[in-house]
């Protein structure tokens, strides 16, 4: 078994008292918890914080915990004589963590408090999938593995890998979560399956910025086609069309080729908006440079016109 | 060992008052006040009470905010309202993000 150092994921002594400890975790959760950190890695260490919480806030969990003796973390370990008769059953098997361990040991301290037969729901599964634009258009079926610790007949706890998948329908957009019912871990004591929960993410597109069933393009022109108009071939999900550029067009503006979004979950799609750009050339040859100096010399346009209109002085 | 392709429950099809409690961990108390303060949106009557299926999602976040920060209803209420307008807010700014030369 690999050992956590549970006092040090919240940053407080052995000795702390119960009150340190939950001011600790209190202060760590408002750092981490996912809907306030928007910080890579901070979903992680909310759970390693919860984790450790869990155990060091109740008293029985914390004994049973400190008779662990002190390890470094990550070390492997196996607890000494005697602890797993006294507060768990039999041996732990195999790759068993300390987490699912200590969940366990609450879980028969409760029962032993309540009916025998107290029905508990099961957990819930949670999980995250990082799709494609593509898959999104599609639909998809994303695979998760997971170890779920299993009770042994004699009553002893295993982890067991189990193989999910899920089907995730056209139409989802980023931020989603999908939930499947009854599909979590199973209940014990009578008690009702946990539910599983799938967190959608949109992988970033080369070209393409999602927001909600709506995609952006930047759609870059040259000087004379924004003044002149054009034809320009744009990329879509499904294909290159051809657009039709207006003369006059101004950066920043919105192309809306409607319908050449994300599709949406029952029918219809999103649009596509191509945000135009007006990009000039780092490097002109000498040919060039003539016509716009002709082009200086011939043109009245002043786009700071209206900076000194009215100016009284400057 | 599940061999078959999981379902996701459609989103539009409605969740009653026994799953939502559930699925979320909250008391009923908590969801009738929360629906009280207008964060949780009920469809129908008291005694036949169902909700949008997102509102799963709504009380399973009121609710690991309860447990994490020890926050009363009031608390749960502030908190998911803020939540909400930042994530609209953030979406906008997305939006505004992609008319940006890059």
């Amino acid at each position: 078994m690999k050992f956590k150092d549970y006092y040090e994921t919240l940053g407080v002594g052995r000795d702390a008292s119960e009150e340190e400890i939950k001011k600790a975790y209190r202060r760590l959760a408002r750092q981490f918890h996912p809907d306030i950190s928007k910080e890579a890695g901070a979903e992680e260490r909310f759970k390693a914080i919860s984790e450790a919480y869990g155990t060091l806030s109740d008293p029985e969990k914390r004994q049973a915990y400190d008779e662990l003796g002190r390890h470094h973390a990550g070390e492997d370990f196996r607890p000494p004589p005697g602890w797993d008769t006294r507060f768990w059953q039999g041996q732990p098997h195999g790759d068993v963590d300390l987490a699912d361990l200590f969940e366990q040991m609450g879980f028969r301290a409760s029962q032993r408090q309540a009916r025998p037969d107290f029905p508990m729901r099961g957990q819930d599964i949670e999980a995250v999938a990082e799709l494609s634009l593509e898959e999104v258009v599609h639909g998809t079926t994303v695979t998760l593995e997971r170890p779920v610790p299993q009770r042994r007949p004699d009553g002893s706890l295993e982890r067991q890998s189990q193989t999910v998948r899920i089907r995730v329908p056209k139409g989802v957009t980023d931020g989603e979560r999908l939930r499947i019912p009854a599909r979590g871990g199973p209940g014990s004591g009578g008690g009702p399956p946990g539910d599983v929960y799938l967190d959608i993410r949109l992988r970033p597109h080369r070209l393409f910025q999602a927001v909600g069933h709506d995609l952006y393009l930047q759609l870059p022109l040259t000087p004379w086609e924004a003044v002149l108009g054009a034809e320009v071939a744009v990329p879509t999900l499904d294909g290159r069309v051809r657009v039709t550029v207006q003369p006059g067009a101004q950066a920043g503006q919105k192309l809306r080729l409607a319908g050449k979004g994300l599709p949406r979950r029952q029918e219809g799609a999103g649009d596509l908006y191509g945000v135009l750009q007006i990009v000039t050339p780092r490097q002109i040859n000498e040919r060039e440079r003539e016509l716009y100096l002709e082009l200086a010399s011939a043109s009245s346009f002043d786009p700071r016109q209206s900076f000194f209109a009215g100016a009284t002085h400057d | 060992m599940t061999d078959d392709v999981l379902i996701p429950a459609d989103a539009e099809s409605p969740v009653d008052l026994a799953e939502l409690l559930a699925a979320s961990g909250l008391a009923e108390a908590e969801v009738l006040e929360l629906v009280e303060f207008g964060v949780l949106e009920t469809k129908g009557s008291v005694s036949g009470w169902s909700f949008h299926a997102r509102v799963v999602h709504q009380a399973r976040r009121a609710a690991t905010l309860r447990d994490t920060f020890g926050l009363n209803t009031p608390g749960m209420a502030l908190a998911l309202t803020y939540l909400e307008r930042i994530e609209a807010l953030e979406q906008r700014l997305r939006e505004l993000q992609c008319l940006l030369p890059r």
